[in-house]
């Protein structure tokens, strides 16, 4: 197993191939990224939501106590 | 025989705790394996004899191909599953499957695209397995606009479900009659096979590749079924301990 | 038990609504002729072109024709709630959902076939390919009938399900456009047709055999919720 290419610049030129190959590997790295954040941002926002409704609950709860 | 472990299974609070536990890991494993298998491909594994550099994007191409059609089935079983024994997690693992499903289909198809230009001399060639592969696309995308069509949620997952299970049937009779299509109107100079026997210093990172793809498919797939989880369960008393936990500790830390 | 009087019953009486309100049956025939006019205008008149992609052109026009009236197809008994009291009963509606098709086939993919050859003579079909593309009419609209009944169930409740329907219905098509509109290139080619008008047939069977049980179940589900 050898490193195929001279240098950097031979890797990213890759014989004239390069522009076609990266183009692939980065709208694949991009949009599989995506797949990633996407959930996981929904799922913080999901989070705060409810943890807004947990703590409104509490303070409804709270304020009845005192209330008695 | 005992089948409490399917019931469990079922269970979106089983899902959800097991998960968090072995996610981490499961992510970690993916990264290593991606990253390792991209640089081995395009840095280390011996370029095409005919094709040159450009052969290199089979390390993206064929694994997001194999995904996306294990996706479909994956999302029709899912539906199946929930049609059959009413579910609620099958059914949510079904709607996050469609969508991820959709995406790599595209992925298979962009890639594809961009090495046919090298390859072929054009960006879009009727090759059957690509044809394949853009109605493929076509499915995901009914089951999609399907699933958001009604008001009702349950409806919306049913109905996709049976779609689902309509285009499964109907997946082998496709790729059989586009393949009898192709060599129909088969110019004779696009015919393009893969070697048979692929050398084996390629061939590895191929799999490695391939692996890589269906631990990401799963990461994938189980942290938007965890959101889904959490959106639809959130009016019950374990998820409110979890928020209320979680928002303790980050307050704790704050302090 | 299924009892088959339920296909005559609702084939006779889907034929007897059809009757009050011909013009529903014209339109997806005439918007074939039409459609199918606007090619030669769009392209070319050049007849030796023409006839190589006439069947072709034939057959997305026959798609479309059936897509354009299979929203109807459950529509009025989804309305008037007749579908509804329908699925009160336990069992499968296979039989009357066959039935209903079957006048939807005999009410659009018949009379498209019989026109077709009409739009063979507009689009420079040789004369060999006449009786190879009707046969493959009439065998594969009776696909496409119950494919689009199938996603007529679907969307039978949804305000504006017509365009959905033909997006979920499309890529299932695919099949029996390829074999359709092969069985007449292969009849103009000298080859023999009646391989592709098979393997059509084989599609029929299949489709007459699942298509009504994935439609009842269909049904019930879109109707009764």
């Amino acid at each position: 197993m050898n490193f195929q290419f001279d240098n950097v610049s031979h890797m990213l030129n890759m014989d004239g191939h390069g522009a076609y190959v990266w183009t692939a590997v980065v709208v694949t790295v991009l949009l599989m990224t995506w797949l990633i954040i996407n959930p996981l941002l929904q799922g913080r926002n999901v989070f705060k939501e409810i943890a807004r409704e947990v703590s409104r609950e509490q303070l409804r709860q709270d304020a009845v106590k005192e209330g008695t | 025989m005992n089948w409490n472990w399917f019931y469990r299974m079922g269970s979106p609070r089983w899902f959800y705790e097991s998960t968090s536990r072995w996610l981490p890991w499961l992510a970690a494993l993916t990264f290593v394996l991606l990253a390792g298998g991209l640089v081995w491909g395009l840095a280390f594994a011996p370029q095409d004899a005919k094709q040159g550099n450009s052969f290199r994007i089979i390390y993206l191409h064929v694994p997001a191909s194999f995904l996306a059609l294990a996706g479909y089935f994956l999302m029709a079983t899912a539906g199946a599953i929930g049609l059959i024994w009413k579910m609620k997690l099958s059914y949510m693992v079904m709607k996050c499957a469609a969508p991820l499903g959709a995406v790599l289909t595209f992925l298979a198809l962009f890639t594809g695209a961009v090495w046919g230009k090298p390859t072929w001399g054009s960006y879009w060639v009727w090759d059957a397995r690509v044809t394949s592969m853009l109605i493929l696309l076509f499915l995901y995308l009914g089951v999609l606009a399907l699933q958001y069509a009604f008001d009702s949620k349950d409806v919306g997952n049913k109905a996709s479900a049976i779609l689902a299970l309509v285009g499964t049937v109907n997946i082998p009779i496709i790729y059989k009659s586009v393949d009898w299509w192709f060599t129909l109107h088969q110019p004779a100079t696009i015919r393009f096979t893969e070697a048979p026997s692929m050398h084996p210093d390629m061939f590895q990172p191929l799999l490695v590749m391939i692996l890589g793809f269906y631990c990401f498919y799963a990461v994938a797939l189980i942290l938007s079924v965890r959101v889904e989880i959490l959106a639809r369960e959130r009016k019950t008393s374990w998820v409110r301990e979890r928020v209320k936990q979680a928002t303790q500790n980050t307050l704790g830390a704050g302090l | 038990m299924i009892s088959n009087t339920g296909f005559w019953a609702f084939l006779r009486r889907d034929l007897l609504l059809i009757n009050r309100r011909r013009g529903e049956v014209a339109s997806p025939l005439i918007f074939f002729i039409m459609a199918a006019t606007f090619v030669p205008l769009a392209t070319t008149p050049d007849a030796e072109l023409l006839k190589d992609i006439a069947p072709g052109i034939i057959w997305v026009m026959a798609l479309l024709a059936t897509l354009l009236s299979a929203e109807s197809l459950f529509a009025s008994d989804y309305q008037d709630g007749s579908l509804e009291q329908l699925l009160i009963s336990p069992q499968l509606i296979v039989m009357p959902v066959l039935g209903k098709v079957t006048a939807h086939w005999l009410t659009t993919g018949l009379p498209l076939t019989l026109v077709s050859p009409l739009l063979g003579l507009l689009l420079s079909l040789p004369t060999d390919g006449y009786l190879p593309m009707m046969a493959g009419l009439a065998v594969g609209t009776g696909c496409l009938s119950l494919l689009a009944a199938l996603g007529a169930a679907l969307t039978v409740s949804l305000p504006k399900g017509g365009l959905l329907l033909t997006l979920i219905v499309m890529p299932l098509y695919m099949p029996v456009i390829i074999f359709g509109s092969a069985t007449a290139q292969y009849s103009i080619q000298g080859l023999a047709w009646t391989g592709p008008l098979a393997i059509l047939g084989a599609m029929l069977a299949l489709a007459i055999a699942l298509c009504p049980l994935a439609i009842s179940s269909v049904l019930r589900l879109t109707t009764i919720n």
